[in-house]
C-alpha cells in the first residue's frame, strides 16, 4: 500500500523495457556457474539403514518442529512438510526394500526459481537453491512449477505463511561446513562434496559394482541435473523419483517467454497501427466479413 | 432485470438485498481471512495449493476479456455497430478484472508485501506469473480511461473526455497488446507444470489456445450479456452485430479446435481419449459442448436469430469452465491426493465479490447513461 505511483510507473516501464531488452536467449535460471563446481550430495540407498540421523540433524540445525506419531513418542512425518524439510522414507516391494531419503533437489535449472515472480528463490552461485521471506508474496506457484513436489507452506495457524523448504544449508556452507545432515550420517550413505567430484564418485560405484546398482545416477542428467543424486538398487519410479526426461524443466517455459514477450510488445501494436491505417482509407468495409 | 431500468429510480430492485446481503458477507469474510491467515481460512493444503479462488480467476478472465475483443472489433476494424456495446462491455470487464484482482490479493499468503511484484529489483521476467500480475494491472488502469467518460460526463468534466477520445486509439490499443499478453500468459503459467497438468490439457501451444479461448469466450459473453441486458431494457437488438459477434466466434472456436486436435494428434495422445476416466470423459466433454456444440450452432442458419450466438456462447463459456478447471485445479496430479473441498470461508468470499460486481454493475447502469436511448438507437 505504501507504493506511489511514480514508483508504479517506473516499474511498468522497467518492466515491459526490460522484457525487450532480454529477447535474447538469457536464462536467468541457469546461470554462469559451473555445475560441477556446485555444493553437492550423493545419496546410496544401498547404504542406507534408515535411522533418520539426518532428519534430525536437519531439525536441529534448522530448529523445525518434529511431527510425532499418535502416541507422541516418535518422530513420525509421512511427507514433505513446512516443518519437515528432509525425512527418511521406505519403499517396501515384495521381494525388495530399500529407503529414501527426501529433500530439495537444488537442480541446475530450477523450475521454482523460473516461475517465482518476485525473485524470492534463487539459485546461488555455490548451488543452493534459497529463499527470501522479505521477497516471497505467498503466490505458491513454486509449489506447482517443482516435478518434485518439495517447496511447502505453512499452512497451520501462520499470519503470514512462508514457503518452507531445505536450502542445503547454505548458511552453513558460507562458514566452509557441510551440510548438517551429511555431517551426521553414520553410515556414509549420504555424503556431501562439489558435484562433478560425487558423479565421478558415483560413477566409479556403479561400475565396480554393477549387481548391487540400477545402472542410472538419478540427478545427473533428470530434470536438466540436479545436486542432490541418487544411487539405488530398486528401480528409481518406486522410490518416487519419477522419470522427468533430461530437459531443464524451465526451457519450454522460458523459450516461450523470450519469444512471446517482445513478439507481441512489438508485434501488436504494429499489428494495430496497420489494421488502424488501413481502415482510415475505408480499406475493411468491404472485404472483412465480422 | 426490468427493475434496474432508469425508468423507475425510485423503486429498490428486490435483487438489491440479497446482492447487498452476500457481498457484505463476502467482504466480512475477506477480512477475516486477511487477519488470520491462509492456513485457518482456507482448505486448501500442500496438496491443492491453489484453490477455487484461481479457478475463478481463471475463468473469468477470459469472460471479461469481452472488453478488449470489443475494443478491437470496434476501434481497430472500424465496425461502427459494435459502439453501442463499448461502454456495457467495457465496464463488465473493469468490474470483472475487479474482482479477479481482490481474489487474487486475497489468495496471495503475504498480502503486505504483494506490491513486490512491482519492485524493478525483484521483477523476474522469466515468470509468467509476474507478467500476467503486471498485464492484468496495467490493463485494469487502462479499462478505467476507457469507463471514465461514463462517469465524467455525468459530472460535468468534459476537458478530461475530450483527451481520453483524442487518445483512445492509444489507449484501447495499449489495453489490446495487454490482453494479447496476459491472455496468452495465463495459459503458458502452466507449461512449467508439463509433469504434473493431465497430457490432454497440456501442450507447447497452451498460450495460443488459451488466447483463442479468451476471444470466443469473450464474444461469448458478449452475445449473453448483450441479448439478457438489450431484452430487460426494451431495446431493439441488432441482428447483424448478432451475426458478426456469430462468425467472429466461429473463427477462432475453429482455430481452437484445429490446434487442439492437431496436438492430440500430433502428441499421440488419442488413446487417452479412449481412455474410460474421468479426464477423458471430461475432454469429449469439453471438445463436444464447449467447441463442437457452438460451432455447429454458428456455422447453421441460427447464426442470424439471436437465440443463435447467445446458445452458442452459454456452451462455448462452459467448456472454457471445464478447461480452467482441469488446468488449474483436477487436472494437477499429486502424489498422495487428498481430497480438496473449498471452506465456507473461500466459497462466500468468492460468491461475495461477484455479487458486489454485480451490484456496481446495477448501480451504474441506473444512475449513468451506460446503453443507447431506445430512440437512437440504430437497429
Amino acid at each position: 500500500m505504501t507504493l506511489s505511483r511514480r514508483d508504479f510507473f517506473k516499474a511498468a516501464g522497467l518492466a515491459i523495457g526490460g522484457a525487450l531488452i532480454t529477447a535474447g536467449p538469457a536464462q536467468a535460471s541457469t546461470g554462469e556457474a559451473d555445475p560441477n563446481e556446485y555444493a553437492a550430495m550423493l545419496y546410496d540407498a544401498t547404504m542406507c539403514v534408515g535411522c533418520n540421523a539426518c532428519t534430525n540433524a536437519c531439525r536441529q540445525w534448522n530448529k523445525t518442529t518434529a511431527e510425532p506419531d499418535a502416541r507422541l513418542l516418535y518422530d513420525a512425518p509421512k511427507e514433505l512438510s513446512a516443518d519437515t524439510w528432509t525425512m527418511i522414507q521406505l519403499y517396501q516391494g515384495e521381494s525388495e526394500t530399500s529407503f529414501v531419503k527426501r529433500q530439495c533437489m537444488h537442480c541446475v535449472s530450477p523450475a521454482c526459481v523460473s516461475g517465482c515472480p518476485v525473485q524470492a528463490l534463487q539459485k546461488t552461485a555455490e548451488g543452493p537453491v534459497t529463499y527470501d521471506q522479505e521477497r516471497c508474496i505467498g503466490c505458491r506457484y513454486c509449489m506447482y512449477a517443482c516435478p518434485f513436489h518439495v517447496p511447502r507452506f505453512e499452512w497451520g495457524t501462520a499470519q503470514f505463511p512462508v514457503i518452507a523448504k531445505c536450502t542445503l544449508c547454505a548458511d552453513r556452507l558460507k562458514d566452509g561446513l557441510q551440510t548438517a545432515c551429511a555431517e551426521r550420517c553414520p553410515t556414509s550413505a549420504l555424503i556431501f562434496g562439489k558435484r562433478g567430484d560425487l558423479i565421478a564418485d558415483a560413477e566409479k560405484r556403479i561400475s565396480e559394482n554393477p549387481a548391487r546398482y540400477v545402472n542410472h545416477l538419478y540427478g545427473k542428467d533428470d530434470a536438466g541435473g540436479t545436486s542432490v543424486m541418487y544411487l539405488s538398487g530398486v528401480p528409481f519410479e518406486k522410490l518416487g523419483l519419477e522419470d522427468l526426461g533430461t530437459t531443464p524443466i524451465p526451457e519450454i517455459s522460458e523459450g516461450t517467454a523470450n519469444i512471446l514477450l517482445p513478439g507481441i510488445l512489438v508485434g501488436g501494436p504494429l499489428l494495430l497501427g496497420m489494421i488502424r491505417m488501413t481502415a482510415k482509407r475505408g480499406g475493411w468495409e468491404d472485404t472483412w466479413p465480422l | 432485470m426490468a427493475a434496474i431500468t432508469r425508468s423507475n429510480k425510485n423503486n429498490i430492485p428486490i435483487a438489491f438485498w440479497p446482492l447487498l446481503a452476500l457481498t457484505l458477507l463476502g467482504i466480512g469474510l475477506a477480512i477475516y481471512r486477511l487477519v488470520v491467515g491462509l492456513g485457518v481460512s482456507t482448505n486448501m493444503s500442500d496438496h491443492y495449493p491453489w484453490g477455487i479462488w484461481i479457478t475463478v480467476d481463471l475463468f473469468l478472465i477470459p469472460v471479461a476479456g469481452a472488453a478488449f475483443t470489443i475494443s478491437l472489433l470496434s476501434y481497430f476494424l472500424g465496425r461502427e455497430d459494435y459502439h453501442s456495446i463499448i461502454r456495457p462491455a467495457v465496464l463488465a470487464g473493469f468490474l470483472g478484472y475487479g474482482v479477479v484482482g481482490v481474489l487474487l490479493f486475497l489468495d496471495i499468503g503475504r498480502w503486505p508485501q504483494f506490491y513486490n511484484i512491482f519492485v524493478p529489483g525483484y521483477i523476474n521476467l522469466h515468470s509468467f506469473l509476474e507478467e500476467v500480475s503486471l498485464c492484468v494491472t496495467l490493463y485494469t488502469l487502462i479499462l478505467i480511461l476507457e469507463i471514465a467518460p461514463v462517469f465524467l460526463e455525468k459530472w460535468g468534466y468534459t476537458v478530461p473526455i475530450r483527451w481520453i477520445q483524442r487518445g483512445i486509439f492509444v489507449i484501447a490499443g495499449a489495453g489490446i497488446v495487454l490482453s494479447m499478453l496476459h491472455q496468452s500468459s495465463l495459459g503458458s503459467m502452466f507449461l512449467l507444470m508439463s509433469h504434473k497438468l493431465h497430457p490432454l490439457w497440456w501442450t507447447p501451444a497452451l498460450p495460443l489456445l488459451f488466447y483463442l479461448q479468451a476471444v470466443y469466450t469473450g464474444l461469448g459473453a458478449t452475445a449473453i450479456a448483450v441479448k439478457l441486458i438489450w431484452k430487460a431494457m426494451g431495446l431493439p437488438i441488432d441482428r447483424v452485430l448478432f451475426r458478426r459477434i456469430g462468425q467472429a466466434m466461429s473463427i477462432n472456436l475453429m482455430l481452437y479446435a484445429a490446434i487442439k486436435v492437431g496436438d492430440w494428434m500430433g502428441a499421440g495422445e488419442i488413446p487417452l481419449l479412449l481412455r474410460p476416466d474421468a479426464f477423458g470423459y471430461l475432454a469429449w466433454f469439453q471438445f463436444l459442448i464447449g467447441i463442437v456444440l457452438p460451432l455447429g450452432i454458428l456455422l447453421s442458419k441460427l447464426v442470424g436469430h439471436t437465440s443463435g450466438p447467445f446458445w452458442a456462447g452459454v456452451f462455448a463459456l462452459i467448456g472454457t469452465f471445464i478447461e480452467r478447471l482441469v488446468v488449474s485445479w483436477i487436472g494437477l496430479a499429486e502424489p498422495n491426493p487428498v481430497s480438496y473441498i473449498p471452506s465456507f470461508t473461500e466459497i462466500f468470499i468468492t460468491i461475495g465479490m461477484i455479487a458486489g460486481g454485480v451490484l456496481i454493475y446495477g448501480a451504474v447502469v441506473r444512475y449513468f447513461k451506460l446503453f443507447p436511448d431506445p430512440e437512437h438507437a440504430h437497429a
